[in-house]
Protein backbone atom coordinates (compact mmCIF):
# COMPACT_ATOMS: atom_id res chain seq x y z
CA UNK A 1 0.00 0.00 0.00
CA UNK A 2 2.80 2.31 1.25
CA UNK A 3 4.33 1.37 -2.37
CA UNK A 4 2.00 2.16 -3.93
CA UNK A 5 1.08 5.49 -2.65
CA UNK A 6 4.76 6.32 -3.29
CA UNK A 7 4.66 5.22 -6.89
CA UNK A 8 1.39 7.58 -7.21
CA UNK A 9 3.09 10.29 -5.59
CA UNK A 10 6.31 9.88 -7.77
CA UNK A 11 4.34 9.75 -10.65
CA UNK A 12 2.80 12.58 -10.23
CA UNK A 13 5.73 14.60 -9.91
CA UNK A 14 7.35 12.66 -12.65
CA UNK A 15 3.97 13.73 -15.11
CA UNK A 16 4.23 17.37 -13.56
CA UNK A 17 8.00 17.33 -15.06
CA UNK A 18 8.27 14.99 -17.75
CA UNK A 19 7.40 17.12 -20.45
CA UNK A 20 10.37 19.16 -19.61
CA UNK A 21 12.74 16.82 -17.56
CA UNK A 22 13.02 14.03 -20.35
CA UNK A 23 11.90 13.88 -24.39
CA UNK A 24 13.08 11.17 -27.09
CA UNK A 25 12.39 10.61 -30.48
CA UNK A 26 13.60 8.12 -33.29
CA UNK A 27 15.26 9.09 -36.29
CA UNK A 28 12.32 6.75 -37.78
CA UNK A 29 9.20 5.06 -36.31
CA UNK A 30 7.93 3.43 -39.27
CA UNK A 31 9.88 0.80 -40.87
CA UNK A 32 9.28 -0.36 -44.35
CA UNK A 33 10.98 -3.74 -45.22
CA UNK A 34 11.17 -3.81 -49.04
CA UNK A 35 12.68 -6.21 -51.03
CA UNK A 36 16.65 -4.57 -50.36
CA UNK A 37 15.77 -4.85 -46.64
CA UNK A 38 18.50 -6.14 -44.77
CA UNK A 39 18.05 -5.04 -41.30
CA UNK A 40 17.46 -1.45 -39.64
CA UNK A 41 19.59 1.26 -37.89
CA UNK A 42 17.99 3.64 -36.07
CA UNK A 43 19.24 6.44 -33.78
CA UNK A 44 17.36 7.46 -30.52
CA UNK A 45 18.16 10.86 -29.61
CA UNK A 46 16.66 11.96 -26.13
CA UNK A 47 17.15 15.52 -23.89
CA UNK A 48 17.23 15.75 -20.26
CA UNK A 49 15.69 18.80 -19.24
CA UNK A 50 16.47 20.70 -15.71
CA UNK A 51 13.46 21.17 -13.23
CA UNK A 52 13.61 22.99 -10.17
CA UNK A 53 12.98 19.30 -8.24
CA UNK A 54 15.24 16.81 -10.08
CA UNK A 55 18.52 18.84 -11.10
CA UNK A 56 20.57 17.11 -13.69
CA UNK A 57 23.54 19.09 -13.08
CA UNK A 58 24.84 15.82 -11.54
CA UNK A 59 25.75 13.02 -13.32
CA UNK A 60 22.98 10.78 -14.70
CA UNK A 61 22.79 7.57 -16.79
CA UNK A 62 20.22 6.27 -19.40
CA UNK A 63 18.94 3.00 -19.90
CA UNK A 64 16.61 2.10 -23.07
CA UNK A 65 14.78 -0.68 -23.40
CA UNK A 66 13.17 -1.87 -27.03
CA UNK A 67 10.34 -4.82 -27.18
CA UNK A 68 8.99 -5.83 -30.22
CA UNK A 69 5.60 -7.57 -30.76
CA UNK A 70 5.25 -10.66 -28.50
CA UNK A 71 4.24 -14.32 -29.98
CA UNK A 72 3.80 -17.34 -29.17
CA UNK A 73 6.96 -19.61 -29.35
CA UNK A 74 8.31 -22.58 -28.50
CA UNK A 75 12.14 -23.67 -27.57
CA UNK A 76 12.88 -27.25 -28.16
CA UNK A 77 15.39 -29.59 -26.78
CA UNK A 78 17.49 -31.79 -28.61
CA UNK A 79 18.63 -35.72 -27.03
CA UNK A 80 20.29 -38.22 -28.18
CA UNK A 81 17.32 -41.35 -28.76
CA UNK A 82 18.93 -44.41 -30.10
CA UNK A 83 22.24 -42.88 -31.63
CA UNK A 84 20.20 -39.72 -33.42
CA UNK A 85 20.00 -36.72 -32.29
CA UNK A 86 15.98 -35.79 -31.34
CA UNK A 87 13.62 -33.04 -30.40
CA UNK A 88 12.33 -34.57 -27.46
CA UNK A 89 10.72 -31.76 -24.80
CA UNK A 90 9.51 -28.10 -25.86
CA UNK A 91 8.12 -25.30 -23.68
CA UNK A 92 5.90 -23.27 -24.83
CA UNK A 93 6.21 -19.43 -23.72
CA UNK A 94 2.98 -17.81 -25.00
CA UNK A 95 3.98 -14.14 -24.56
CA UNK A 96 8.00 -13.94 -25.55
CA UNK A 97 9.39 -10.66 -27.30
CA UNK A 98 10.40 -11.23 -31.19
CA UNK A 99 12.77 -8.47 -30.32
CA UNK A 100 14.23 -7.21 -27.37
CA UNK A 101 17.25 -4.69 -26.86
CA UNK A 102 18.82 -2.97 -23.48
CA UNK A 103 21.22 -0.08 -23.82
CA UNK A 104 22.77 1.91 -20.99
CA UNK A 105 25.36 4.53 -21.14
CA UNK A 106 27.53 2.43 -18.32
CA UNK A 107 27.24 -1.10 -17.71
CA UNK A 108 23.75 -1.57 -15.74
CA UNK A 109 25.64 -2.80 -12.66
CA UNK A 110 27.19 0.24 -11.88
CA UNK A 111 23.76 2.26 -12.40
CA UNK A 112 21.04 1.16 -9.92
CA UNK A 113 20.52 -2.49 -7.92
CA UNK A 114 19.09 -5.18 -9.73
CA UNK A 115 16.32 -4.52 -7.63
CA UNK A 116 15.72 -1.77 -9.18
CA UNK A 117 15.56 -2.90 -12.47
CA UNK A 118 13.06 -5.93 -11.27
CA UNK A 119 11.24 -3.41 -10.70
CA UNK A 120 10.85 -1.52 -13.90
CA UNK A 121 11.41 -4.76 -15.85
CA UNK A 122 14.61 -3.74 -17.41
CA UNK A 123 16.93 -7.07 -18.73
CA UNK A 124 15.80 -10.22 -19.94
CA UNK A 125 16.12 -11.43 -16.42
CA UNK A 126 13.50 -9.27 -15.33
CA UNK A 127 11.20 -10.33 -18.32
CA UNK A 128 7.94 -11.75 -16.63
CA UNK A 129 8.32 -14.85 -18.55
CA UNK A 130 5.84 -18.05 -18.50
CA UNK A 131 5.60 -20.95 -19.70
CA UNK A 132 2.51 -23.32 -20.30
CA UNK A 133 2.41 -26.03 -17.95
CA UNK A 134 1.16 -28.70 -21.44
CA UNK A 135 -1.04 -30.56 -18.91
CA UNK A 136 -3.66 -27.83 -19.37
CA UNK A 137 -3.37 -26.45 -15.64
CA UNK A 138 -2.69 -23.28 -16.44
CA UNK A 139 0.84 -21.50 -16.76
CA UNK A 140 4.49 -21.80 -15.29
CA UNK A 141 7.56 -20.52 -14.47
CA UNK A 142 9.83 -21.82 -17.11
CA UNK A 143 12.75 -24.53 -16.47
CA UNK A 144 15.87 -22.14 -16.26
CA UNK A 145 17.36 -23.88 -19.17
CA UNK A 146 14.99 -23.13 -21.19
CA UNK A 147 14.79 -19.96 -20.69
CA UNK A 148 18.56 -19.26 -21.28
CA UNK A 149 18.20 -20.86 -24.10
CA UNK A 150 15.74 -18.58 -25.57
CA UNK A 151 17.90 -15.98 -24.59
CA UNK A 152 20.67 -17.57 -26.34
CA UNK A 153 19.01 -18.39 -29.58
CA UNK A 154 17.44 -14.99 -29.92
CA UNK A 155 20.58 -13.26 -29.20
CA UNK A 156 23.07 -14.92 -31.87
CA UNK A 157 19.93 -14.18 -34.54
CA UNK A 158 20.51 -10.23 -33.26
CA UNK A 159 17.16 -10.60 -31.92
CA UNK A 160 17.79 -10.00 -28.15
CA UNK A 161 20.60 -7.29 -27.46
CA UNK A 162 21.85 -6.53 -23.87
CA UNK A 163 24.84 -4.73 -22.49
CA UNK A 164 26.13 -4.33 -26.38
CA UNK A 165 24.73 -1.14 -27.58
CA UNK A 166 25.86 2.04 -25.42
CA UNK A 167 23.95 5.16 -24.96
CA UNK A 168 26.28 7.74 -25.44
CA UNK A 169 26.13 11.06 -23.57
CA UNK A 170 26.81 13.97 -26.20
CA UNK A 171 26.42 17.17 -23.98
CA UNK A 172 25.38 17.62 -20.31
CA UNK A 173 21.30 17.03 -21.26
CA UNK A 174 21.87 15.42 -24.70
CA UNK A 175 22.08 11.66 -25.73
CA UNK A 176 21.59 9.38 -28.46
CA UNK A 177 22.03 5.34 -28.86
CA UNK A 178 21.66 3.16 -32.19
CA UNK A 179 18.57 0.62 -32.47
CA UNK A 180 20.26 -2.26 -34.42
CA UNK A 181 17.25 -4.12 -36.27
CA UNK A 182 18.33 -7.16 -37.82
CA UNK A 183 16.81 -8.99 -41.12
CA UNK A 184 14.80 -10.79 -39.14
CA UNK A 185 13.22 -8.90 -37.71
CA UNK A 186 9.57 -9.52 -36.53
CA UNK A 187 6.66 -7.18 -37.91
CA UNK A 188 4.79 -5.06 -35.18
CA UNK A 189 4.60 -3.01 -32.55
CA UNK A 190 7.41 -1.99 -30.75
CA UNK A 191 8.26 -0.26 -27.67
CA UNK A 192 10.98 2.21 -26.97
CA UNK A 193 11.34 2.98 -23.03
CA UNK A 194 13.57 5.25 -22.14
CA UNK A 195 14.69 5.71 -18.29
CA UNK A 196 16.99 8.13 -16.26
CA UNK A 197 18.35 7.02 -13.26
CA UNK A 198 20.59 9.66 -11.04
CA UNK A 199 22.56 7.77 -8.12
CA UNK A 200 21.01 4.48 -8.38
CA UNK A 201 17.03 5.40 -8.20
CA UNK A 202 14.61 6.24 -11.67
CA UNK A 203 13.91 9.73 -12.06
CA UNK A 204 12.27 9.70 -15.91
CA UNK A 205 10.90 7.85 -18.37
CA UNK A 206 9.47 8.28 -21.80
CA UNK A 207 8.26 5.96 -24.03
CA UNK A 208 7.44 6.27 -27.89
CA UNK A 209 5.88 3.66 -30.02
CA UNK A 210 7.86 2.35 -33.56
CA UNK A 211 6.37 -0.14 -35.84
CA UNK A 212 7.68 -2.70 -38.18
CA UNK A 213 5.77 -3.65 -40.97
CA UNK A 214 6.40 -5.84 -44.75
CA UNK A 215 5.52 -3.07 -47.65
CA UNK A 216 5.07 -2.91 -51.37
CA UNK A 217 5.26 -5.85 -53.33
CA UNK A 218 7.09 -7.87 -49.91
CA UNK A 219 3.34 -6.97 -48.07
CA UNK A 220 1.41 -8.05 -50.97
CA UNK A 221 3.03 -11.50 -51.79
CA UNK A 222 2.97 -11.93 -47.88
CA UNK A 223 -0.45 -11.36 -47.45
CA UNK A 224 -1.74 -13.24 -50.68
CA UNK A 225 0.38 -16.41 -49.31
CA UNK A 226 -1.48 -16.45 -46.11
CA UNK A 227 -5.01 -15.16 -46.94
CA UNK A 228 -5.53 -16.90 -50.32
CA UNK A 229 -2.85 -19.83 -49.73
CA UNK A 230 -4.85 -22.07 -52.46
CA UNK A 231 -5.10 -19.53 -55.36
CA UNK A 232 -1.05 -18.05 -54.28
CA UNK A 233 -0.32 -21.93 -54.94
CA UNK A 234 -1.89 -22.12 -58.50
CA UNK A 235 -0.40 -18.54 -59.14
CA UNK A 236 2.80 -20.27 -58.26
CA UNK A 237 2.73 -23.33 -60.02
CA UNK A 238 1.41 -21.36 -63.07
CA UNK A 239 4.54 -18.58 -62.81
CA UNK A 240 6.81 -21.97 -62.58
CA UNK A 241 5.40 -23.06 -65.67
CA UNK A 242 5.46 -19.72 -67.75
CA UNK A 243 9.01 -19.33 -66.72
CA UNK A 244 10.22 -22.71 -66.81
CA UNK A 245 9.31 -22.68 -70.77
CA UNK A 246 10.74 -19.14 -71.23
CA UNK A 247 14.05 -20.04 -69.97
CA UNK A 248 13.87 -23.40 -71.88
CA UNK A 249 13.35 -21.19 -75.28
CA UNK A 250 16.05 -18.57 -74.01
CA UNK A 251 18.86 -21.18 -72.74
CA UNK A 252 18.21 -22.59 -76.59
CA UNK A 253 19.74 -19.87 -78.02
CA UNK B 1 23.40 -7.78 -53.31
CA UNK B 2 20.98 -8.57 -50.12
CA UNK B 3 17.23 -9.45 -51.12
CA UNK B 4 14.63 -10.12 -48.85
CA UNK B 5 12.33 -13.88 -49.50
CA UNK B 6 8.73 -12.68 -47.85
CA UNK B 7 8.00 -15.85 -46.98
CA UNK B 8 11.12 -17.41 -46.20
CA UNK B 9 11.62 -14.21 -44.11
CA UNK B 10 15.26 -14.04 -44.23
CA UNK B 11 17.19 -11.95 -46.12
CA UNK B 12 19.52 -13.44 -49.14
CA UNK B 13 22.25 -12.65 -51.10
CA UNK B 14 20.77 -12.76 -54.80
CA UNK B 15 24.59 -14.12 -56.26
CA UNK B 16 24.59 -16.99 -53.91
CA UNK B 17 20.90 -18.15 -54.78
CA UNK B 18 21.99 -17.78 -58.52
CA UNK B 19 25.16 -19.45 -58.14
CA UNK B 20 23.79 -22.57 -56.35
CA UNK B 21 21.15 -22.75 -59.40
CA UNK B 22 24.32 -22.63 -61.60
CA UNK B 23 26.02 -25.33 -59.39
CA UNK B 24 23.25 -27.45 -59.20
CA UNK B 25 22.06 -27.36 -62.43
CA UNK B 26 25.33 -27.79 -63.45
CA UNK B 27 25.42 -31.26 -61.95
CA UNK B 28 22.04 -32.16 -63.12
CA UNK B 29 23.44 -31.37 -66.55
CA UNK B 30 25.83 -33.89 -66.46
CA UNK B 31 24.62 -36.49 -64.84
CA UNK B 32 20.85 -36.04 -66.76
CA UNK B 33 18.84 -35.66 -62.93
CA UNK B 34 16.42 -33.26 -61.58
CA UNK B 35 18.71 -32.02 -58.86
CA UNK B 36 15.86 -31.54 -56.84
CA UNK B 37 17.68 -34.00 -53.97
CA UNK B 38 21.36 -31.87 -54.37
CA UNK B 39 19.46 -28.14 -54.51
CA UNK B 40 17.08 -28.75 -51.09
CA UNK B 41 20.01 -29.87 -48.98
CA UNK B 42 22.07 -27.03 -50.63
CA UNK B 43 19.17 -24.47 -49.50
CA UNK B 44 19.02 -26.27 -45.64
CA UNK B 45 22.76 -25.84 -45.54
CA UNK B 46 22.79 -22.52 -46.70
CA UNK B 47 20.29 -21.69 -44.15
CA UNK B 48 16.90 -21.84 -45.47
CA UNK B 49 14.55 -23.41 -42.81
CA UNK B 50 14.28 -27.24 -44.05
CA UNK B 51 10.13 -26.36 -44.37
CA UNK B 52 10.68 -23.39 -46.70
CA UNK B 53 13.36 -25.50 -48.92
CA UNK B 54 11.86 -28.83 -49.59
CA UNK B 55 8.60 -27.03 -50.38
CA UNK B 56 10.11 -24.05 -52.51
CA UNK B 57 11.64 -26.87 -54.59
CA UNK B 58 8.93 -28.59 -55.58
CA UNK B 59 7.67 -25.74 -57.16
CA UNK B 60 11.21 -25.00 -58.56
CA UNK B 61 11.09 -28.21 -59.69
CA UNK B 62 7.89 -27.48 -62.08
CA UNK B 63 9.86 -24.64 -63.64
CA UNK B 64 12.97 -26.86 -64.17
CA UNK B 65 10.88 -29.64 -65.65
CA UNK B 66 8.83 -27.87 -68.52
CA UNK B 67 11.13 -27.18 -71.02
CA UNK B 68 12.37 -31.06 -70.74
CA UNK B 69 8.95 -32.34 -70.87
CA UNK B 70 8.05 -30.32 -74.38
CA UNK B 71 11.14 -31.26 -75.81
CA UNK B 72 10.02 -35.29 -75.18
CA UNK B 73 6.44 -34.96 -75.87
CA UNK B 74 7.42 -33.33 -79.57
CA UNK B 75 9.47 -36.07 -80.29
CA UNK B 76 6.21 -38.75 -79.19
CA UNK B 77 8.59 -39.62 -76.07
CA UNK B 78 5.92 -39.19 -73.24
CA UNK B 79 3.54 -42.58 -72.35
CA UNK B 80 0.35 -40.62 -71.91
CA UNK B 81 -1.78 -43.00 -70.21
CA UNK B 82 0.81 -44.37 -68.34
CA UNK B 83 1.50 -40.91 -67.24
CA UNK B 84 -1.67 -40.48 -65.70
CA UNK B 85 -1.88 -43.67 -63.71
CA UNK B 86 1.76 -42.39 -62.21
CA UNK B 87 0.16 -39.13 -61.63
CA UNK B 88 -2.85 -40.42 -60.23
CA UNK B 89 -0.68 -42.43 -57.80
CA UNK B 90 1.33 -39.25 -57.40
CA UNK B 91 -1.10 -37.28 -56.49
CA UNK B 92 -2.71 -39.16 -53.58
CA UNK B 93 1.19 -39.79 -52.50
CA UNK B 94 2.02 -35.94 -52.37
CA UNK B 95 -1.68 -35.50 -50.28
CA UNK B 96 -0.57 -38.06 -47.93
CA UNK B 97 2.79 -36.69 -47.50
CA UNK B 98 2.20 -33.08 -46.75
CA UNK B 99 -0.88 -34.10 -44.80
CA UNK B 100 2.68 -35.83 -42.99
CA UNK B 101 5.15 -33.13 -43.36
CA UNK B 102 2.25 -30.37 -41.47
CA UNK B 103 1.46 -32.75 -39.13
CA UNK B 104 5.18 -33.99 -37.72
CA UNK B 105 6.12 -29.81 -38.57
CA UNK B 106 3.39 -28.70 -35.70
CA UNK B 107 5.24 -31.57 -33.38
CA UNK B 108 8.55 -29.66 -34.14
CA UNK B 109 9.93 -33.38 -35.78
CA UNK B 110 9.85 -32.46 -39.30
CA UNK B 111 13.70 -31.79 -39.88
CA UNK B 112 14.57 -34.77 -38.54
CA UNK B 113 12.01 -36.27 -41.09
CA UNK B 114 13.47 -34.64 -43.64
CA UNK B 115 16.84 -35.66 -42.55
CA UNK B 116 15.82 -39.39 -42.08
CA UNK B 117 14.23 -39.54 -45.62
CA UNK B 118 17.50 -38.10 -47.20
CA UNK B 119 19.41 -40.42 -45.65
CA UNK B 120 17.64 -43.43 -46.29
CA UNK B 121 16.83 -42.81 -50.21
CA UNK B 122 19.96 -41.31 -50.98
CA UNK B 123 21.76 -44.07 -49.13
CA UNK B 124 20.02 -46.83 -50.96
CA UNK B 125 19.93 -45.54 -53.92
CA UNK B 126 23.67 -43.98 -54.02
CA UNK B 127 24.43 -47.27 -52.63
CA UNK B 128 22.66 -49.47 -55.68
CA UNK B 129 24.00 -46.99 -58.71
CA UNK B 130 27.84 -47.55 -57.18
CA UNK B 131 27.60 -51.17 -57.01
CA UNK B 132 26.15 -51.93 -60.19
CA UNK B 133 28.19 -48.96 -62.39
CA UNK B 134 31.31 -50.43 -60.76
CA UNK B 135 30.21 -53.62 -61.71
CA UNK B 136 29.76 -52.16 -65.30
CA UNK B 137 32.93 -50.72 -65.41
CA UNK B 138 34.36 -53.78 -64.64
CA UNK B 139 32.49 -55.94 -67.08
CA UNK B 140 33.89 -53.04 -69.53
CA UNK B 141 37.44 -54.20 -68.77
CA UNK B 142 37.06 -57.68 -68.65
CA UNK B 143 35.40 -57.28 -72.03
CA UNK B 144 32.26 -59.71 -71.28
CA UNK B 145 29.00 -58.01 -72.29
CA UNK B 146 25.55 -60.11 -70.95
CA UNK B 147 23.40 -61.08 -72.96
CA UNK B 148 20.25 -59.11 -72.35
CA UNK B 149 17.04 -61.08 -71.19
CA UNK B 150 14.28 -61.56 -73.45
CA UNK B 151 11.28 -59.34 -72.71
CA UNK B 152 9.02 -62.77 -71.54
CA UNK B 153 11.20 -62.97 -68.55
CA UNK B 154 11.84 -59.37 -67.27
CA UNK B 155 8.86 -59.47 -65.06
CA UNK B 156 8.61 -61.63 -62.54
CA UNK B 157 5.53 -63.97 -62.00
CA UNK B 158 3.95 -61.98 -59.49
CA UNK B 159 4.13 -59.37 -61.50
CA UNK B 160 1.76 -61.00 -63.98
CA UNK B 161 -0.30 -62.37 -61.65
CA UNK B 162 -2.01 -58.92 -60.34
CA UNK B 163 -5.30 -57.57 -61.59
CA UNK B 164 -6.44 -55.03 -63.12
CA UNK B 165 -4.69 -55.52 -66.26
CA UNK B 166 -3.66 -52.06 -68.79
CA UNK B 167 -2.66 -51.64 -72.22
CA UNK B 168 0.24 -49.17 -72.46
CA UNK B 169 0.58 -48.94 -75.99
CA UNK B 170 3.52 -46.58 -76.12
CA UNK B 171 5.12 -48.40 -73.80
CA UNK B 172 4.67 -51.45 -75.26
CA UNK B 173 3.07 -53.12 -71.77
CA UNK B 174 0.88 -55.13 -71.00
CA UNK B 175 0.54 -54.93 -66.84
CA UNK B 176 -1.50 -54.58 -64.20
CA UNK B 177 -2.45 -50.87 -63.26
CA UNK B 178 -1.42 -51.09 -59.50
CA UNK B 179 1.88 -51.15 -60.33
CA UNK B 180 2.09 -47.98 -61.70
CA UNK B 181 -0.02 -46.63 -59.06
CA UNK B 182 2.29 -47.72 -56.73
CA UNK B 183 5.40 -46.48 -58.09
CA UNK B 184 3.73 -42.95 -58.78
CA UNK B 185 2.42 -43.11 -54.97
CA UNK B 186 5.43 -43.45 -53.87
CA UNK B 187 7.12 -40.97 -56.15
CA UNK B 188 4.56 -38.69 -54.91
CA UNK B 189 5.14 -38.74 -50.82
CA UNK B 190 9.17 -38.36 -51.61
CA UNK B 191 8.37 -35.30 -53.74
CA UNK B 192 6.47 -33.75 -50.62
CA UNK B 193 8.58 -35.14 -47.61
CA UNK B 194 11.99 -34.11 -49.87
CA UNK B 195 11.44 -31.56 -52.18
CA UNK B 196 12.69 -33.68 -55.08
CA UNK B 197 11.12 -34.83 -58.43
CA UNK B 198 11.52 -38.36 -57.63
CA UNK B 199 13.44 -38.67 -61.21
CA UNK B 200 15.76 -40.92 -59.32
CA UNK B 201 13.47 -44.01 -58.04
CA UNK B 202 11.16 -43.35 -61.00
CA UNK B 203 13.55 -43.72 -63.59
CA UNK B 204 15.32 -47.12 -62.38
CA UNK B 205 11.32 -48.56 -61.40
CA UNK B 206 10.38 -47.49 -64.63
CA UNK B 207 12.73 -49.82 -66.53
CA UNK B 208 13.54 -52.83 -63.96
CA UNK B 209 10.14 -52.82 -62.48
CA UNK B 210 7.63 -51.96 -64.74
CA UNK B 211 9.86 -52.98 -68.27
CA UNK B 212 9.06 -49.73 -69.99
CA UNK B 213 10.20 -49.49 -73.71
CA UNK B 214 13.58 -46.88 -73.06
CA UNK B 215 12.09 -43.91 -75.07
CA UNK B 216 9.50 -43.11 -73.09
CA UNK B 217 10.72 -43.47 -69.83
CA UNK B 218 12.53 -40.20 -69.52
CA UNK B 219 9.76 -38.24 -71.29
CA UNK B 220 7.05 -39.73 -69.56
CA UNK B 221 8.80 -39.47 -65.65
CA UNK B 222 9.28 -35.33 -66.72
CA UNK B 223 5.64 -35.20 -67.54
CA UNK B 224 5.15 -37.02 -64.09
CA UNK B 225 6.88 -34.89 -62.13
CA UNK B 226 5.22 -31.82 -63.66
CA UNK B 227 1.63 -32.56 -62.53
CA UNK B 228 2.92 -34.06 -58.96
CA UNK B 229 5.24 -31.09 -57.86
CA UNK B 230 2.66 -28.36 -59.28
CA UNK B 231 0.24 -30.35 -56.77
CA UNK B 232 2.62 -30.74 -53.72
CA UNK B 233 3.36 -26.69 -54.45
CA UNK B 234 0.13 -26.46 -53.89
CA UNK B 235 -0.35 -28.90 -50.94
CA UNK B 236 2.36 -26.92 -49.30
CA UNK B 237 1.26 -23.61 -49.67
CA UNK B 238 -2.63 -24.42 -48.60
CA UNK B 239 -1.19 -26.09 -45.49
CA UNK B 240 1.98 -25.15 -43.74
CA UNK B 241 2.57 -21.10 -46.86
CA UNK B 242 5.91 -22.06 -47.12
CA UNK B 243 6.52 -22.05 -50.86
CA UNK B 244 8.37 -19.22 -51.39
CA UNK B 245 7.82 -18.57 -55.24
CA UNK B 246 10.86 -15.55 -55.24
CA UNK B 247 13.42 -18.14 -54.27
CA UNK B 248 11.99 -20.51 -56.68
CA UNK B 249 12.42 -17.86 -59.36
CA UNK B 250 15.62 -16.94 -58.79
CA UNK B 251 17.33 -20.32 -58.89
CA UNK B 252 15.58 -21.38 -62.20
CA UNK B 253 17.81 -19.03 -64.25
CA UNK B 254 21.34 -20.48 -63.04
CA UNK B 255 19.49 -24.10 -63.54
CA UNK B 256 18.73 -23.38 -66.73
CA UNK B 257 22.22 -22.58 -67.85
CA UNK B 258 24.26 -25.04 -65.69
CA UNK B 259 22.26 -27.55 -67.18
CA UNK B 260 22.98 -26.50 -70.54
CA UNK B 261 26.58 -26.16 -69.72
CA UNK B 262 26.66 -29.60 -67.88
CA UNK B 263 24.71 -31.67 -70.62
CA UNK B 264 27.73 -30.85 -72.94
CA UNK B 265 29.60 -32.13 -70.46
CA UNK B 266 28.00 -34.74 -69.62
CA UNK B 267 28.00 -36.02 -73.50
CA UNK B 268 31.80 -36.73 -73.46
CA UNK B 269 32.05 -38.85 -69.69
CA UNK B 270 31.42 -43.10 -70.13
CA UNK B 271 27.62 -43.94 -69.00
CA UNK B 272 29.34 -46.16 -66.36
CA UNK B 273 31.62 -43.36 -64.91
CA UNK B 274 29.10 -40.59 -65.02
CA UNK B 275 26.38 -43.54 -62.62
CA UNK B 276 29.73 -44.22 -60.76
CA UNK B 277 30.36 -40.07 -59.94
CA UNK B 278 26.64 -39.42 -59.49
CA UNK B 279 26.04 -42.22 -57.06
CA UNK B 280 29.45 -40.79 -55.01
CA UNK B 281 27.80 -37.50 -55.51
CA UNK B 282 24.78 -38.72 -54.26
CA UNK B 283 26.58 -40.61 -51.04
CA UNK B 284 28.43 -37.54 -50.22
CA UNK B 285 25.04 -35.48 -49.49
CA UNK B 286 23.69 -38.72 -47.93
CA UNK B 287 26.52 -38.73 -45.40
CA UNK B 288 26.86 -35.17 -45.15
CA UNK B 289 22.68 -34.97 -43.65
CA UNK B 290 23.61 -38.33 -41.95
CA UNK B 291 26.44 -36.83 -39.87
CA UNK B 292 23.91 -33.82 -38.78
CA UNK B 293 21.80 -36.66 -37.02
CA UNK B 294 24.63 -38.57 -35.24
CA UNK B 295 26.95 -35.68 -34.43
CA UNK B 296 26.42 -34.05 -30.79
CA UNK B 297 24.74 -30.56 -32.05
CA UNK B 298 26.51 -27.11 -30.98
CA UNK B 299 23.26 -25.73 -29.54
CA UNK B 300 20.84 -28.70 -28.11
CA UNK B 301 17.70 -25.97 -28.19
CA UNK B 302 16.08 -24.37 -30.82
CA UNK B 303 13.28 -21.92 -31.34
CA UNK B 304 10.46 -22.02 -33.50
CA UNK B 305 7.14 -19.36 -33.55
CA UNK B 306 4.27 -20.49 -32.95
CA UNK B 307 1.97 -18.29 -35.33
CA UNK B 308 3.90 -19.35 -38.19
CA UNK B 309 3.22 -23.10 -37.42
CA UNK B 310 -0.26 -22.67 -36.36
CA UNK B 311 -1.30 -20.68 -39.71
CA UNK B 312 -2.65 -23.72 -40.40
CA UNK B 313 -6.38 -23.15 -40.47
Amino acid sequence: MMRKALLMISMVIGFANAANALVTDLSNRRIEIRYSFNGADLILFGAVGATSINTYNDAYDVVIVVRGPEAPTIVRHKERVGGIWVNTNAIRFPAAPGYYAVAASRPLEEIATPVAFASYGIGFKNLPLVADSGTGRGLTVPPIAFRDALFRLRASEGLYRQEIDSVSVVDEGLFRTDIHLPANVPIGNFIVETFVFQKGSMKARHRINMHVDKEGFERAAYTFAHEWPFFYGLVAVIVALGAGWLAGILGKK
Amino acid sequence: MPLYLPIAELSMNVFVVLGMGAIVGFLSGIFGVGGGFLMTPLLIFAGVPPTVAVATQSNQITAASVSGALAHWRRQGVDVKMGFVLIIGGAVGAFVGAQVFTYLRLLGQVDLMISIAYVLFLGSVGGLMLWESLRAIMRQRRGVEPPRKPREERHKAWIHALPFKMRFRKSHLYISALLPLAVGFFVGLLSAIMGVGGGFVMIPAMIYLLGMRANVVVGTSLFQIIFVTALTTIFHSVNTQTVDIFLALLLLPGAVIGAQLGARIGLKLKAEQLRALLALMVLLVCVKMGLGLVVEPYERYSVAEVTQLEGIK
